[in-house]
């Protein structure tokens, strides 16, 4: 199976494969969307296109739902809506949408009905990937995820070793150590994109006096990977990987700086996907540093500078921890000072869900860091490009927010977000520092 | 036998056991997927905070629609939800005394029965002209008072016409421009719905012909119109607002700020 072939056998099994998981909440989303359209108001890449709003991009899935489930769809599909791509241009176009989305769940608060149309399109894409369709990037980096290759990439080490380096220059750090009641879980992914984040996570932790350790290696490229592609399998076998790990520590807490994905699969995914309760907690650093605060374990060095906090989709919106880092940022900046949609409705970054992985230019970096010349076909190659185009369109109300904010630095916490705020930022001209939240908070530790 | 004889007297069984046998169905669905799964700790907030997150998640998609799609908050949710079909549903007077005539609990309802139309409101309010009958007094001197003037049949019957006619000509504008969520069932639902409304309205006001068998034919055909929507309303988009809205805000209330404390 590549990303040029069509073949209706694999199509058929894949959407067979596909509709054979539901739950509950699946069937609700699948089943009650009144398609009101709502949800394309808060959709960052409904100003793409109309095409692309979360109730047409969710529409496939059901497509493929109606045929397989229900009876009058089965017999009258034409009238129900119930279908398979037929052809190889449908199911590119199927891709297209699917790769429109970033799973921020904007669509899922703005919905009457609560239908989080950003999970039924990761669900897609687990479809698409079976017939062959996932973008040659993601797929690269989630067999090399799977398999445990990425370790041993020359490129990648050295990028982690010189982030291991810097780490003990800044902190006594020992590796692995078993016992320990905090884990600390940085990623390779940060290692490449927010190398700053690793080293100064391991201060703050020094500082707050823990008693903890990190791996002396990184076990994943960035939690399980294959979750942006929909790949249970290799979500499977990578967070038991990580999971077992943990366990052999013996870790009361684990500790995450990167507030992407990692943070919300590790804190609310992982149990279901092991199959057990965990014996750890998992938090974020800012919750370290907000209990700190509040105990007055820690202080700060106060600046007057005007910085204002990105809150990633899955550490605001869907990890709770929305108020937390404007606690912790206010009590450095003096000058700190929200965005206009801060809070629940915090608007995506628009190159969330691995889309800001993919895009052209970031090929081009890994290419460069793993040594290795990626080949796409000239039919993924268009695709990129409008995607790149696409997400920094995408990612223009952020901007603009970011720019009526007056602040001088942005604080996220996901590497996601730092990297797509770097392309857009840069695209619509507007002049910031971003740094994440360990680094802000590392600087101004007294 | 007539139309309207068939729908009052023969069809109503029939309507109740296919609506029974949908409910079962689609709730069964539920239930049977449901299986136990391990969860993350929840994240601690208070209680109270909790409660009013539970209020707001119910409003937020009105705030959002006011905010963003003004078109739609008006035409889709004021003029179609909040003052076309659920008050006439439910308060129309001619419906109170049907429902009260199958479900006696019902009666309770009575005192907010609205008119089916503004005359005596109107004449009482404007003209000063008293209600010559009894039951000219009962609207006069309901709960509503004034309020009649708007919070009758005709007006929100033609209230609720606009909303659905918004409604599709919403998604015929969608379907011009080929978006792909707008489907068959969508236009055959609209349809229906606006049937009922007219019918009924034409009912009410004994059009097109003022003669008794018109009456009896328009009235049948709104009763068995809204009588195929019953019986269809498990296998339609009308599940919404039986179970859809409820359980979906339910559920994301749950997962985001019970579970997640997404406050
Ligand atoms: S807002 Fe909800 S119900 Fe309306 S179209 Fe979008 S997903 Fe469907
Ligand atoms: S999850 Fe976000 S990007 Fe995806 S459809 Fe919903 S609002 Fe759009």
């Amino acid at each position: 199976m590549s990303w040029e072939g069509y073949n209706y056998e694999d199509v058929r099994r894949a959407a067979e494969e596909t509709t054979s998981h539901l739950t509950p909440v699946s069937l609700h989303f699948l089943e009650n969307c009144v398609s009101c359209a709502l949800c394309e108001v808060n959709c960052p890449y409904t100003p793409v296109g109309e095409e692309y709003g979360p109730v047409s991009k969710a529409e496939p899935l059901r497509n493929i739902y109606r045929g397989k489930v229900n009876i009058l769809p089965r017999l009258f599909p034409w009238l129900f809506g119930a279908k398979l791509p037929k052809t190889k241009e449908e199911l590119d176009k199927w891709v297209d949408l699917a790769y429109h989305c970033t799973n921020c769940g904007l669509c899922y608060i703005t919905c009457p009905f609560g239908i989080h149309s950003g999970e039924m399109i990761k669900t897609l894409r687990g479809f698409l990937a079976k017939t062959g369709r996932i973008p040659s990037l993601l797929k690269l980096m989630v067999d090399a995820e799977t398999s445990g290759m990425f370790a041993e990439n020359p490129g990648f080490r050295g990028l982690w070793e010189d982030v291991i380096r810097k780490t003990l220059e800044v902190a006594n750090v020992e590796f692995d150590r078993k016992g320990a009641k905090y884990l600390y879980m940085p990623s390779l992914a940060e290692a490449m994109i927010t190398p700053g984040a690793i080293p100064a996570t391991a201060r703050i932790l020094s500082k707050l006096g823990l008693n903890w350790t990190m791996p002396r290696n990184p076990l994943s490229i960035r939690a399980p990977i294959g979750s942006l592609a929909g790949d249970d399998e290799s979500v499977r076998v990578v967070a038991k990987r990580i999971y077992d790990y943990i366990k052999s520590i013996g870790a009361e807490y684990v500790v995450f700086s990167d507030g992407g994905y990692p943070y919300t699969f590790f804190r609310f995914d992982l149990p279901r996907i092991v199959g057990e309760e965990p014996s750890f907690k998992v938090v974020h650093v800012v919750e370290l540093l907000v209990d700190a605060l509040r105990e007055g374990k820690v202080k700060f060095k106060q600046t007057q500078e005007r910085i204002t906090w990105h809150s990633p989709c899955k550490m605001g919106r869907f990890g709770g921890l929305i108020e937390e880092p404007v606690e912790v940022l206010s009590s450095i900046s003096q000058n700190f000072v929200k965005l206009k949609s801060h809070g629940l409705f915090s608007k995506c970054c628009g190159g969330g869900g691995s889309i800001a992985c993919i895009v052209p230019p970031t090929q081009e970096f890994m290419e460069k860091v793993m040594g290795i010349p990626l080949k796409v076909s000239e039919n993924e190659k268009a695709f990129l490009d409008k995607l790149y185009r696409d997400m920094l369109i995408a990612g223009r109300e952020k901007v603009q927010e970011i720019k009526e904010s007056g602040a001088s630095t942005v604080v996220t916490a996901c590497i996601g977000c730092i990297h797509t705020l770097g392309f857009t930022t840069r695209a619509y001209d507007v002049k910031v520092t971003l740094k994440t939240l360990a680094e802000v908070v590392a600087e101004a530790l007294d | 036998m007539d139309l309207l004889d068939l729908a009052i007297y023969v069809l109503p069984p029939y309507v109740v056991a296919t609506l029974a046998f949908g409910v079962a169905y689609r709730l069964s669905r539920y239930l049977f997927l449901w299986k136990r799964g391990y969860s993350a700790p929840r994240r601690a907030r208070p209680i109270g905070k909790l409660l009013v997150g539970l209020v707001v998640t119910f409003l937020d998609p009105l705030v959002q629609a006011a905010k963003k799609r003004k078109s739609d908050f008006v035409g889709g949710l004021i003029a179609l939800h909040i003052l076309g079909v659920i008050p006439l549903i439910f308060l129309l007077s001619q419906h109170v005394a049907m429902f009260s005539y199958w479900i006696p609990l019902y009666s309770l309802l009575k005192p907010f029965a609205i008119p089916s139309s503004i005359t005596s409101a109107s004449q009482y309010f404007f003209a000063n002209v008293l209600p010559a009958s009894e039951m000219g007094w009962v609207f006069t001197n309901s709960v509503w008072g004034p309020l009649t003037l708007i919070l009758n049949g005709d007006l929100l019957a033609i209230l609720a016409i606009i909303g659905v006619s918004y409604k599709l000509g919403d998604k015929l504008v969608r379907l011009y421009h080929r978006l792909r969520h707008v489907r068959a069932g969508d236009f055959f639902d609209l349809a229906l719905l606006l049937s009922i409304l007219v019918t009924g309205f034409l009912a009410t006001h004994h059009l097109p012909s003022p003669d008794v068998t018109t009456y009896r034919f328009m009235l049948g055909l709104h009763i068995l119109l809204a009588e195929l929507l019953v019986a269809l309303l498990p296998f339609t988009k009308f599940w919404h607002f039986v179970f859809g809205y409820w359980y979906g805000k339910l559920h994301e209330w749950y997962e985001l700020k019970f579970n997640r404390g997404s406050l």
